[in-house]
């Protein structure tokens, strides 16, 4: 079974089609990654896989789970951990990975080890009651993908995890998404880090314009001693006639 | 679990977040309107209620309190809905909300709790006020019970069109300043309205926050100008309506859904 099938999504903003006519299958245990410029259509699709977005045709499923039928089951299925810090800011790194698991239905008992387990993994103890609005930007985004995982979701969906991150905390990150993939979780990242996708994913598709362009193994990416960056900006091109392909 | 039950967990922990946010600024939320409520109920019903014959039997403090006690519950209940939905709104902390399992029945019955427990919370603050005064009594207590409830889960309801509807924090107190405010005071809180001049009189029984106050009035005081059986339909009535309203825009997903 497919962890995500995506087929024939379109998403219009009024005349604008943001995505156009999407088709794509991510394996379970794929560490997928999903890549294209500002604009392209990813944060629309990644919007209309978990909820925040309405789309106009196509269908969308997580392990088989139709987003829009079922949408709790499919949604318990998901995590995200978007680019935008969309949270409230008032809250402690505790309180909101709390109000996450509660709203996922999680009762009291199996949610506050879930938490300590998260503020541990993240290194967040010590700032687990201080204001979400004065962490740094890279415990910001820790709490972003604490919260993200709360549920234990199959499917983790990483919307530029690591912009504005530091170095160390950054190689901290992948190898605990590294450590997440081996013990099966299936993981979508996007990230304008191309040497990140080229380390950590193993199937990389582009889209541009709302269209995909590229979809493929990462070695389709770099055969021939190309960098994937290279690849990329190859496909990406404005005067290129975007065409699928594998 | 099925899309059709309800998920208690998710909308007992949306309500506690509610509350939360509503006791993390005191100061605001509960401590501001019940000063207003103990000034209006000084100034009106001490000082000038000293001056002022007795409206319908009954001492002018007694008159005026029901009416400023339904002023702060809606403002509070409205308060509450409009500016939670419009800073998660704001701050796209909304997201958070839409990724979860929680269907919009339960979002719009969390932020309504929200409201109610506001509204009541503040109204019970002015009622102690009331008390302090020598002025707070109950006539039908059940029936206080009731328009506390229902005026509170209005005024939520209100809140949440209205913090679906704002593009700014501006255009979150306008409805107040605009609607609620004027409404509130033309409805009978601080006199009868049968001091107006008769075209006003005409107005005063279509507003239906005359029916509010007067039914909190007749609650507490036993005294009424209204027609309490039209004032209960039109509580229900408005309730319904804007139930079916933000109903429908969530479902559409308007200014919520990308």
């Amino acid at each position: 079974m497919n962890a995500l099938e995506i087929s024939h999504l379109t998403k219009r903003y009024g005349l604008n089609i943001a995505v156009d006519d999407l088709s794509l299958s991510i394996k379970k245990g794929e560490f997928f990654g999903f890549l294209g410029k500002n604009g392209a259509g990813k944060s629309t699709t990644i919007n209309a896989i978990t909820g925040i977005a309405r789309f106009d045709e196509g269908a969308i499923n997580v392990f088989g789970v139709d987003v829009v039928k079922d949408y709790r089951n499919a949604r318990k299925l998901v995590g995200l951990a978007p680019q935008e810090f969309n949270i409230d800011i008032f809250a402690s790194p505790r309180k909101i990975l709390h109000f996450m698991g509660g709203f996922y239905g999680m009762s009291r008992t199996i949610r506050e080890p879930r938490i300590n387990e998260l503020l541990k993994r993240f290194d967040l103890e010590s700032h687990a009651e201080k204001e979400f609005g004065m962490l740094s930007g890279g415990l910001k985004r820790r709490v972003l993908l604490a919260r993200a995982m709360v549920h234990d979701p199959e499917l983790l969906i990483l919307d530029e995890p690591t912009a504005g991150v530091d170095v160390e905390l950054r190689h901290e990150l992948w190898g605990y998404l590294q450590e997440l993939n081996e013990a099966g979780k299936t993981i979508i990242l996007t990230s304008h880090y191309l040497e990140e996708v080229e380390l950590l994913c193993s199937r990389i598709a582009i889209i541009n314009k709302g269209k995909l362009v590229a979809i493929g193994d990462k070695s389709e990416f770099t055969s021939g001693g190309k960098r994937l960056e290279h690849r990329y900006l190859e496909l990406t091109r404005d005067d290129v006639d975007n065409k699928t392909t594998k | 679990m099925k899309s059709t039950s309800i998920n208690w967990i998710g909308l007992q922990t949306f309500v506690a977040r509610e509350m939360q946010r509503c006791f993390r600024v005191p100061v605001q939320t509960i401590i501001t309107p019940l000063l207003s409520a103990l000034f209006y109920i000084f100034i009106f019903g001490q000082v000038l209620g000293k001056t002022v014959q007795n409206i319908g039997g009954i001492p002018y403090i007694n008159f005026v309190l029901p009416g400023v006690l339904m002023m702060s519950v809606i403002g509070a209940a409205f308060a509450q809905t409009s500016s939670s939905l419009y800073f998660h709104r704001f701050t796209r902390a909304i997201e958070e909300i839409l990724v979860t399992p929680l269907s919009h029945f339960e979002m719009i019955i969390g932020y309504t709790l929200g409201g109610i427990m506001r509204g009541v919370v503040v109204g019970a603050g002015v009622l102690v006020i009331g008390v302090l005064f020598g002025a707070a009594g109950f006539a039908h207590l059940w029936w206080f019970f009731f328009y506390t409830v229902t005026i509170s889960t209005l005024f939520a309801l209100l809140g949440v069109l209205a913090g679906l509807w704002a593009k700014s924090f501006e255009q979150i107190a306008a409805p107040n300043a605009f609607i609620l405010m004027p409404l509130s005071f033309l409805g009978g809180v601080f006199n009868s309205i049968a001091m107006y001049p008769p075209a006003l009189q005409v107005f005063a029984r279509i507003n239906p926050f005359f029916y509010f106050v007067d039914g909190t009035r007749y609650s507490m005081t036993g005294v009424r100008e209204g027609n309490t059986v039209l004032g209960v339909f039109i509580i229900f009535a408005i309730i319904a309506l804007l139930a079916a309203l933000v109903g429908y825009l969530f479902h559409k997903g308007w200014r919520l859904r990308a």
